[in-house]
This record gives C-alpha cells, structure tokens and sequence, in this order.
C-alpha cells in the first residue's frame, strides 16, 4: 500500500474558485441575495471583518481550548493525517488549531497582545493568509475528535477548526464544494439539491417495489400523516443514490407493524451546517426537522442511519436552532434493537454469511452515544462479526468526513492518509465493512477503490434487511 | 541566615505569592466574562459522571490511546509533576518547617524527586529541539518554560538541604527563581494547570450528557433494550 506522499504546499497554496460563487450572484438566488449565505467580496477588508466575527464566537469552551494546549505534541500520534505523514509537522492537530490560536492570541488574550512574538501570536496579513486559512481547516482536518480524546489537556481541536471554518463561510472564503452545498441547503432544505418532486416520487417508487417484493398492496411509504408513532428522516444521498435503504427501514417498520410517517418537508436529517461550521445554516436545517415533528404530532423523530446527521439531529441542532428538544429523538438502530429484542421482528443470521467488520463513525462514537449497539445488531443478523482495531471511541475516520467528499481538491492528501484506513479494514480479513453512517459508505468506498481493496461496504438496515425473516402470508410467491 | 536571605524567603515570596493570586483572580474573571454555552437536548448519559471521569483522566493513564501506547511519556509527566510538587513544597518548608529537612531521609527523597524531574526537564527540552513537529509548534515560551522548570528542579536538588550556614548561595538562587516563577507564572503556558479544570470540565460536560464518557471498552448494555 504504498502512497506518493503530496506535497503539502499544493494543498496549503490551493487557490479560492468562486465561479459557483459568482454564478450564484448572477443567478440572484434568494440565500445569496438576502445575505443567508456569503459569497467572497475582496473589496472589503476580510481580515477586519474576520476579528469581528470571531469576538461573538468566543464561549467559555473554546476559550479554554485556546488557551489550554501545551504543544506538548501528542496529538500528532493520534491524527490520521499525522500519522501517515510523520515527515510533515503541518499535520499535527495543535498546528492546525493554533492558526486560529496565534489570532485569538494576538487580539484577546494577555501576553499574545503585549509580547506577540514569544507566544507566536499574529494576525493573518491579508486575504492570501485566509486563503490558505481556508486550505489547512477545511483540506487537512476532518474534525474526526479523535486528537481531542487523546489529548491529555482535553483541547477539543475539533470545536477550533469547526469554528474557524465557520468564520471562513461568513466571508465566502470556503472550498466550492462547501459554497455549493451549503446554497442547496439553503435554497432546497436539503444538502443534495433533491427537490420536492423527486423526493416524492422516490418514496412512492419505492413503496411500489416493496408491495412487489412482499406481495403486500397494503405496504406503505406514509407522507405527512399525522399523529403516528414516529417520523423517519432520511439523508438525501439515499434519494438521491441509496433509495433502497428507505424501502429496506419502510419494510422492516411494516412488519413491526409501525405506525410512522415521513414529512414531506424537513426530512433531511443531515446538516452540512456541522461541516461548514456554520451554526445559521445547521439551526434552519435542524429547525425544519424539528418543526416538521411538531407539525404532524409525531411522538418520535428516528434518524435513518448517518453519522454527521445523528449527531446534528440528536445534539447539536437543538443548540443551533436554539430550540429546546420537545420530542424524543432516536437512532434507527435503537428502533432496529427493540424489534429484534422484543421478538417484533425476527432475523436469521445464517443469511448474512460473510465475514463482516464495524466501522465506527466518529460523529457517533466520539461525539454521540451508539458504540454496543450496532454491534449488538451485528452479533444478531451476522455468522462471522469481527472488530476493527482500534475501535469505538478510538477508531479512525473513513477519511470522508467534514464534508470532504464534497471538496474534491482535497481528495489526493485525503487518499494518502487514507492508507491507515485501508490497513485497518485488511487486517480484518472481513469481506464486508458495515458502518452506519452514508457519509462514511463513500469515504470507505473511495478508499476501498483507491488502495484496491476487496471488501463491499454495507450497513445495518441492509444487513438486517438481508436476515429478516418475513412471514409466510406476505413472503413473495 | 543573613537578612538579605531571610526577606527573600519570607516577605518577597508573600508578595510574590500575592501578586500570583492576584493575577489568577483577574484570570479567571477574564474567563468567566466569556459566555457560557446552553444545552437543550435530552441526555443520553450524565454530566456530572462525565466531568469526573475527564477531570479524573490525568490518573488513568489507560484511558487514552495516546498514553497507553507512550507509557514512556506518561511515566515522564508523572516524574515531572512530582518534582513540581517538591520544589513548591520546598518554597514553603523552607522559611516554615525547616525542621522538616532536618532529616536527612527526607532530603533524600526531595532530592531524589527534584532530580528525576530536573532529568526529565532536559529530556524534554532534547525532545522539543531535535523533533520537527514541536519544533513547528513550539513558542519562545514554550522553550523559556521548560528551561526555568528543568532550571528550579536543579536548583531545588542543592536548596533543600538548607545548609545556609555552609552557603546561602543555593538557597538564594532557589528563591530568587521561586520569585521570578511566582511573577512569570501567570502569563506563560506554565499555568495550564489553571485552565486544566476548564478544558476538562467543558469537555467531560458535553461526552458525559452524550453519554460518551465513560469511554466503553466493550460489554456494556446498549440503549433500547430497557
């Protein structure tokens, strides 16, 4: 698994694309217009405009972070980037954090003000600094945490780099990827610009392939009824290229005899707000869902399976939106654990044969809840589940993460450090990677492809799908 | 003990203690004057045994990755931080207890300590300058701090004895550093043990709510099944 190592300075160097930015303009779409979403101006003093935006950012929290660290340097043994790339200090997570720590330095903090140059506090000179600003937190960190937990002083590097890019997307200084994205947010209510149309018309395709597969014309995708039991939300990558995930859960639900729904509005339960650290955008697309809840007096919100967006969904968009958490929220797996234990549902594992291995998403292990319970499910529809080491809270990312697959001038550095990822799931000997996050499915397949691996990459609605033993009277004929 | 020294052991250090204090106070003002953050979800764990679990990982060096595959490195902040402990000890059992270092057993293992950390001090500083990681992030003050460490740890080592009828000259050159450190303390990384509590708590706050501290390692129930 030998890598050309890139050379770091392509990365730091790589220009500002605003065409998307400027077509946007041109287009006179509405979040642009009216200021919801900034496009890059470089007539106005970007660097003054940072400062001011950075001071209303500054919690009790990321104070402590910024003044915590003391470069002792143990961080960089336990980043992907890091280590893959043990010759390039640019990787260590404490460097990374303090190109945002030198300027909080330089403008809040005692010594940083009187005596800059002995604690390297400075102050970006002018739009080239922002730029490459830009390139180290959103092309070299995939806020995976994973530095954060190792770190002995509890820094949470993480939460600096979110928030610097945060400050970046005020200015339109951000990858086009994430410019694009955040605009389809924004505009469409979900991250991957599945209008209302397609939306529809995926669930009720998928409605008529699950009433073929079960031979049961009652079978029901049910679209903002009101009063069930829970809502489902979904990520738009499976309207958009997973649909059979959403017919997979609507199924399991119908033999569980559910009542649930899906809202034909605020369904998107992922939130690229998390990625672009913009808290505006995460409290719109978190508040959609919330509301949508609301709305059709669901008694549950479950989140179908996704890393960022179970962790947008369950923790922070109650925060963003600032709206205090009125209706209990859950996993789907929590939903999947209780039919399996209940006897709800029954599974045979013998139909999942394959050796197969767990990925933890970090936005769940290291920042959510569910570690025993995917792997409670697994020990239940798999013959042959075997960990991944390190795992749980100590896994390390798909490499996807923080919305990398959507800044593609990262991908080369991303598929470099990717080899930690690719000796992890070979050193299984599995047949199958199972995660339960959509976000982490494309970054594990593009480093399955890039390292030549032979591994499938699945997830737990499909593996149960797989072991789920229907009943005579609706098994197909 | 000439006046010279027995100011500086007593009246200098009170003043010097003080203004440290005083800077703290004005520290922690400053810090609290930052907003809070509110949290609005359900939890799926608990808070409080979160935050214990994070303050208390400074002594579970299992707890960490990091620490399990460098026990080296976590043997290496123990002795430093016991020689810390010594050296103030030493400020104050000085000019109060002297009596205390009257006996010889107890020098010994003060020496000892002050050794082992001064041992470690160079270690470090050799770590910092040769390894190009640190070296990228490491700051004049994170150099100055090390040196003045390392520097009191040897000094402490010929002080405790406290044999001024021989010599004043360890002592003195203790104190004066205990002073220096005492002034310089509150504006260099030095005093990270002070923004410790912060980190720690803020971050055992929100994993513990989330129920990601305690850190599982396998075999515990998962949700869903109550």
């Amino acid at each position: 698994m030998n890598e050309k190592c890139i050379n770091i300075s392509d990365v730091i160097n790589l220009p500002l694309d605003i065409k998307e930015q400027i077509k946007a303009v041109e287009d006179k779409t509405p979040c642009v217009v009216d200021g919801r979403l900034k496009v890059y101006n470089p007539k106005q003093d970007n660097v003054k405009k940072l400062l001011e935006l950075l001071k209303p950012k500054l919690s009790r929290q990321v104070v402590s972070s910024m003044v915590g660290c003391v470069h002792c340097g143990m961080c960089a043994e336990s980043c992907h980037y890091a280590l893959v790339r043990p010759h390039d200090p640019t990787m260590t997570p404490a460097y990374k954090a303090d190109q945002i720590r030198r300027i909080f330095k330089k403008h809040f903090d005692w010594t940083g003000r009187i005596v800059p140059w002995w604690v390297h506090a400075n102050s970006p000179k002018d739009d080239e600094d922002l730029k490459r600003l830009k390139n180290i937190v959103f092309g070299t960190c995939s806020c995976c945490r994973r530095c954060t937990l190792n770190c002995p002083m509890g820094v949470d590097t993480a939460i600096l780099v979110r928030m610097t890019r945060g400050l970046l997307t005020e200015l339109g200084i951000v990858p086009e990827g994430v410019f694009v994205v955040s605009k389809d947010s924004w505009e469409l209510g979900n991250q991957m610009g599945v209008t209302q149309e397609d939306y529809i018309e995926t669930l009720e395709w998928m409605e008529e392939e699950i009433q073929a597969e079960l031979d049961d014309p009652t079978f029901k995708i049910p679209v903002d009824k009101e009063d069930c039991d829970f809502m489902y939300t979904v990520n738009p990558r499976e309207i958009k290229y997973d649909p059979r995930s959403i017919g997979n859960a609507g199924k399991i639900f119908h033999l569980a005899g559910e009542s649930w729904t899906m809202p034909s509005w605020g369904w998107d339960q992922t939130n690229f707000g998390l990625f672009s650290g913009d808290d505006k955008l995460g409290g719109y697309i978190a508040g959609n869902l919330y509301k949508a809840a609301k709305r059709l007096r669901a008694k549950r919100i479950v989140i179908s399976e996704c890393g960022h967006g179970y962790r947008s969904s369950r923790w922070e968009g109650y925060n963003w939106a600032k709206y205090e958490q009125d209706i209990h929220n859950e996993s789907v797996l929590i939903t999947l654990i209780r039919y399996i234990n209940q006897g709800i549902i029954k599974v045979d594992p013998s139909r999942n044969p394959l050796p197969v291995t767990f990925h933890d998403s970090c936005n769940i292990a290291r920042s959510g809840d569910l570690i025993e319970e995917p792997r409670w499910i697994l020990n239940r529809v798999c013959t042959d589940f075997r960990e991944m080491y390190p795992n749980r809270t100590d896994n390390f990312c798909c490499t996807g993460g923080s919305g990398l697959l959507s800044m593609v001038e990262y991908k080369p550095l991303r598929m470099e450090v990717a080899r930690i990822k690719a000796e992890q799931m070979t050193a299984t000997g599995a047949k199958q990677v199972c995660t339960i996050c959509h976000n982490c499915v494309d970054g594990l397949t593009d480093v399955i492809k890039h390292y030549k691996l032979d591994i499938q990459v699945v997830q737990i609605l499909d593996l149960v799908a797989e072991a789920l033993i229907i009943p005579e009277k609706t098994e197909k004929k | 003990m000439s006046e010279f020294l027995r100011i500086l052991e007593d009246e200098v250090q009170i003043v010097a203690l003080t203004f440290m204090g005083t800077v703290y106070i004005l520290r922690l003002i400053w810090m609290f004057r930052f907003k809070a953050g509110k949290e609005l979800t359900d939890p799926a764990g608990n808070p409080q045994v979160g935050i214990a679990y994070s303050m208390m990982s400074v002594a579970m060096p299992w707890a960490m990755e990091s620490v399990r595959q460098n026990w080296n490195f976590y043997a290496q902040f123990v002795i430093f931080h016991l020689g810390v402990v010594a050296a103030i000890s030493a400020t104050f059992i000085i000019p109060y207890w002297p009596q205390i270092f009257e006996t010889s057993a107890v020098v010994h293992i003060f020496q000892l300590a002050l050794g082992a950390a001064f041992a470690v001090g160079i270690i470090r500083l050799i770590r910092r300058i040769t390894s190009p990681t640190l070296r990228l992030i490491s700051t004049p003050d994170d150099y100055f701090s090390l040196v003045l460490m390392s520097a009191f740890f040897g000094s402490g080592v010929f002080a405790v004895p406290n044999q001024y009828q021989a010599s004043e000259l360890p002592l003195i050159i203790f104190f004066i550093m205990t002073t220096f450190f005492l002034v310089y303390v509150p504006f260099s990384k030095i005093s990270h043990y002070l923004y410790y509590p912060f980190t720690r708590y803020f971050l055992g706050k929100t994993m513990g709510h989330r129920g990601v501290f305690p850190r599982k390692r396998g075999g515990e129930q998962p949700a869903g099944l109550e």
